[in-house]
C-alpha cells in the first residue's frame, strides 16, 4: 500500500462528484425517470412522424399514350395539393388488373369519342375524382379553343403575397422552445431534489460528520452539485440531440438552423439554471435532518420554479411583452424566460448578455451565503433549522 | 506526541470547555471520561475540525491539526455514519480515498481490513443490510482503513455486544502496539481500566484528573482504609483522631484518613473491640475514582 498522500481541493471535489454520479446511475428513481423521458420524447416524434406524413398521393393509370394526359394530371394535382403519379398501360385488361391489384388508384380511359371513363375498384375519392376531372376538362377546353382557332391564350397570373411569410416557421420556433423550456423545468426539479435529497441522506445517515472531517463543507457541496449537474447535463444533452436529430431525420420542422440555435441556449440555460437552483435546493435542504421534512424546505423553491415555468409559457405567446421582457432579466426565472425570447423573437445580443451577467451574480451571492448556511446546519441534526440560527452556528 | 491544549469553547452562554488539556504518547491508549454532557465529543470535534475552538489547539508532532494533516487521523464519530445505500466494500473504500488513498490501493485496503473484520462475504451488501453490530465493524474500518496515524474514536463500544467489544478492543491494543495514539471516550469505565495506558476525566469543563489508572489510584490510596471488626459496637470509629467513617456495615467499616493519620493508631482502635478480620488499604475502582472526581470539585485536581 502506498502511503497516502495529500489531496487537492479539485481531487476531493472528484471523488465526492463520483460518488453523487455512481451512487446515482444505479438510483432505481433516476433510471426510471430517464427512460420515461426518453420514451417521451421519442413517442413525441414518433406522433408529429405519423401527423405529418399523411400527405395523400394517388397514382392514376393511362391507358396508351399519357404525354399529353401526364402534365395535366400532374398540375392538376397540385393545385388541389395532391401528389400524382401516372401509368402508362398498354391495354384496358392489363390496366384493369392493376386496379384490381391496388397497384394504381384508378385508371383513366379516353376512348374515341368526347367520353372519358375512370375505372376504379370500388369508388374513386373526392380528390381523385377532382384531379382526373380537372385534368379531362382542361384537356378538352384547350383542344376545343385550338379547334376554334384560338391559339396564345393570354391567362393573367395572379401573383401571392404573404403577410406573414414566416408566420409558420415563427410557430416552430415557438413549439420547439415551449419544448425546451418543458424539458428544461423537468430536468431542474429533478435533478434539484436529487440534490436535496442527497443533502439530507448525508444528514440523517449522519455520515456527513465523517466527510467534514476530511474536506471543508464547499467542498462537499460543490462536489455533490457537479457530480449530480454533469449527470444532468448528459440527460439534456442526450435529449437535445435525439430531439434535434430525430426532427432533422423525420424532417419535422421547415427550420433546422433555428432548431439547433433553441436546443443549443436550451442546453446553457440549464447549465445556469442548474447551478442556481441546485446550490439553493441543496442550501434548504441542509436545514432539514430528515426526508420527511424535505417538501416543506424545497416548496418555496419549487414554487419559483413553478412560477418561471409558467412565465416561460406565456413568454411563447407574447415574446415581445413586458412580463416577458422584465422576468428574461430577473435571476431564476430568466433561464426559463429567455430562450423562448430568444427563440421567439428578436433578442439583442446584449439583452442576452445582461441576462447572463445577472444569473451569474446571483449565483455567486447565492453559493456564498447559500455556503455559509450549509456549514451551518450541516452538524445540527434534529428537528428544523431556522437561518439565522444555521448562520450563527457557522460563526461558532 | 498527540495534544490537547487549553481548549475553551461555548456555545452562546454556555461555556462547555474550559481549558481542557492532555496529552497522548504515540502507541498509548488514552481513555477520556466524563458524565453526559461534560463536552468529550465537543473536544474530539475540535480535534476535527468540526468544531472551531475559541482558544486552544490540538496539535500532533508539535503542529496544530489542520485539514491536511487530519488526513492521518481515523475519526469514529458518535453519532455513526454511513451512507445507507452504498455497498460495504465501495464505502470503506471511498473514505480511504478520502483520506489519500490512491484508488487501486483503496480497494485492497478496504478488502483487507473487511476480510479482518469478519465481513468478507459482506462487501458486496448495502450497508443498511447489516446488522448493527456489523455496521458499527464498517465504521470501524471506515476509520482504520486509510492507516492512520492517530486514531480517535467517539464512544466506539457504546452498543457492541461482549463479543463486539473484544474484537474492537483487540483491534486497538493492535494499533496502539503499532504505535499509534489511540484516544477514545467511554463510560464504560471497567473497559477503560482494563485497556487504557491513561485516562482523563472531563468535569465542568476541566479535566479534573488526568494519569494512569495507577496514578490516580495511588492518589487515593492512603486515604480509604477498610477494617472490618465483626465483634465490634457500633459506631466503634466515632472519634478517632484524623479518620472520618464513610461507611460502617455490622462492623464492616470504610474509612477515610487524613494525609497526616497514623494507620497503625487506627489498627489498634480497632484491636481493641476484639477480633480484626480484615485491615487494608481500599483499591478504588475507576468508576469510585470517576465518582470521586466528577462529584466533587477539584477534588482531584490533578496536572498531568
Amino acid at each position: 500500500m502506498t502511503e497516502p498522500g495529500p489531496l487537492s481541493s479539485a481531487s476531493l471535489i472528484r471523488l465526492v462528484a463520483l460518488r453523487e454520479i455512481s451512487a446515482r446511475v444505479r438510483d432505481k428513481n433516476f433510471i426510471i425517470s430517464s427512460v420515461v423521458i426518453l420514451v417521451l420524447l421519442i413517442g413525441t416524434l414518433g406522433l408529429q412522424v405519423a401527423l405529418s406524413s399523411g400527405e395523400e398521393t394517388s397514382r392514376i393509370g393511362v391507358l396508351g399514350d399519357a404525354s399529353v394526359l401526364e402534365p395535366a394530371l400532374v398540375a392538376q394535382g397540385e393545385a388541389l395539393d395532391v401528389g400524382v403519379e401516372v401509368v402508362e398501360f398498354d391495354d384496358e385488361a392489363a390496366a384493369r388488373d392493376a386496379v384490381e391489384a391496388d397497384d394504381v388508384d384508378g385508371v383513366l380511359v379516353t376512348g374515341e369519342g368526347a367520353d372519358a371513363e375512370l375505372l376504379v375498384q370500388q369508388s374513386a375519392g373526392g380528390t381523385l375524382q377532382n384531379v382526373v376531372q380537372g385534368a379531362v376538362a382542361q384537356l378538352a377546353v384547350a383542344e376545343q379553343l385550338q379547334a376554334a382557332g384560338i391559339e396564345g391564350l393570354a391567362v393573367p397570373e395572379v401573383t401571392v403575397t404573404a403577410l406573414d411569410p414566416q408566420a409558420d416557421q415563427d410557430g416552430q420556433r415557438i413549439v420547439v422552445a415551449i419544448i425546451g423550456v418543458a424539458v428544461l423545468y423537468g430536468l431542474l426539479i429533478l435533478f434539484g431534489q436529487f440534490v436535496a435529497q442527497g443533502v439530507v441522506e448525508e444528514k440523517s445517515s449522519r455520515v456527513v460528520e465523517l466527510l467534514l472531517a476530511t474536506m471543508k463543507p464547499w467542498q462537499l457541496l460543490a462536489g455533490k452539485i457537479l457530480g449530480l449537474g454533469l449527470l444532468g447535463l448528459v440527460q439534456i444533452v442526450v435529449i437535445a440531440v435525439i430531439g434535434v436529430g430525430g426532427a432533422l431525420v423525420f424532417d419535422i420542422v421547415d427550420i433546422p438552423g433555428d432548431l439547433i440555435g433553441t436546443a443549443v441556449a436550451v442546453v446553457l440555460w440549464f447549465v445556469l439554471g442548474y447551478a442556481f437552483y441546485a446550490a439553493i435546493f441543496a442550501v434548504a435542504a441542509s436545514l432539514v435532518s430528515r426526508q420527511e421534512d424535505l417538501t416543506t424546505v424545497v416548496m418555496p423553491t419549487t414554487l419559483v420554479l413553478v412560477v418561471a415555468f409558467v412565465v416561460g409559457i406565456q413568454a411563447s405567446a407574447a415574446p415581445d411583452g413586458t412580463l416577458a421582457v422584465v422576468t428574461s432579466y430577473v435571476p431564476g426565472l430568466s433561464p426559463l424566460v429567455m430562450p423562448v425570447r430568444q427563440a421567439a423573437g428578436e433578442v439583442a445580443l446584449w439583452e442576452i448578455a445582461l441576462s447572463v451577467a445577472l444569473m451569474m451574480l446571483a449565483i455567486g451571492l447565492v453559493v456564498r451565503l447559500g455556503g455559509r448556511i450549509y456549514s451551518g446546519a450541516l452538524l445540527r441534526t434534529g428537528g428544523k433549522l431556522k437561518v439565522r440560527e444555521a448562520l450563527a452556528a457557522e460563526r461558532a | 506526541m498527540l495534544e490537547f491544549d487549553a481548549l475553551h469553547k461555548s456555545f452562546g452562554e454556555i461555556g462547555v470547555l474550559e481549558g481542557v488539556g492532555f496529552t497522548v504518547a504515540p502507541g498509548s491508549m488514552f481513555g477520556f471520561c466524563g458524565s453526559n454532557g461534560a463536552g468529550k465529543t465537543t473536544t474530539m470535534r475540535i480535534a476535527m475540525g468540526l468544531v472551531r475552538a475559541d482558544a486552544g489547539e490540538v496539535r500532533w508532532n508539535g503542529r496544530p491539526l489542520d485539514q491536511v494533516s487530519r488526513r492521518r487521523v481515523g475519526y469514529m464519530p458518535e453519532e455513526r455514519g454511513l451512507y445507507p445505500k452504498m455497498k460495504v466494500g465501495e464505502q470503506v473504500a471511498y473514505f480511504a480515498k478520502l483520506h489519500g488513498v490512491g484508488a487501486a490501493a483503496a480497494t485492497t485496503a478496504a478488502d483487507e481490513w473487511l476480510e479482518r473484520l469478519g465481513l468478507g462475504a459482506r462487501r458486496g451488501d448495502a450497508v443498511e443490510k447489516l446488522s448493527l453490530g456489523n455496521q458499527q465493524r464498517v465504521q470501524l474500518a471506515a476509520a482504520l482503513v486509510s492507516r492512520p496515524e492517530v486514531l480517535i474514536l467517539d464512544e466506539p463500544f457504546s452498543g457492541l455486544d461482549p463479543i463486539g467489544v473484544d474484537s474492537l478492543a483487540e483491534a486497538l491494543l493492535d494499533q496502539a502496539r503499532a504505535g499509534v495514539p489511540v484516544v477514545f471516550s467511554s463510560h464504560q469505565l471497567d473497559l477503560v481500566e482494563r485497556l487504557c495506558d491513561s485516562v482523563g476525566i472531563l468535569a465542568r469543563g476541566r479535566m479534573v484528573a488526568t494519569g494512569t489508572v495507577d496514578e490516580l489510584r495511588r492518589r487515593e490510596t492512603g486515604r480509604l482504609l477498610r477494617v472490618v471488626v465483626p465483634d465490634a459496637v457500633p459506631r466503634w470509629a466515632d472519634g478517632l483522631p484524623g479518620a472520618r467513617v464513610v461507611s460502617e456495615q455490622a462492623g464492616d467499616t470504610l474509612l477515610e484518613l487524613a494525609p497526616e493519620t497514623d494507620d497503625q493508631a487506627v489498627l489498634a482502635a480497632a484491636l481493641r473491640t476484639g477480633r480484626v478480620t480484615h485491615f487494608a488499604w481500599q483499591q478504588p475502582s475507576l468508576v469510585e475514582l470517576f465518582r470521586e472526581a466528577v462529584a466533587t470539585p477539584a477534588a482531584l485536581e490533578v496536572t498531568a
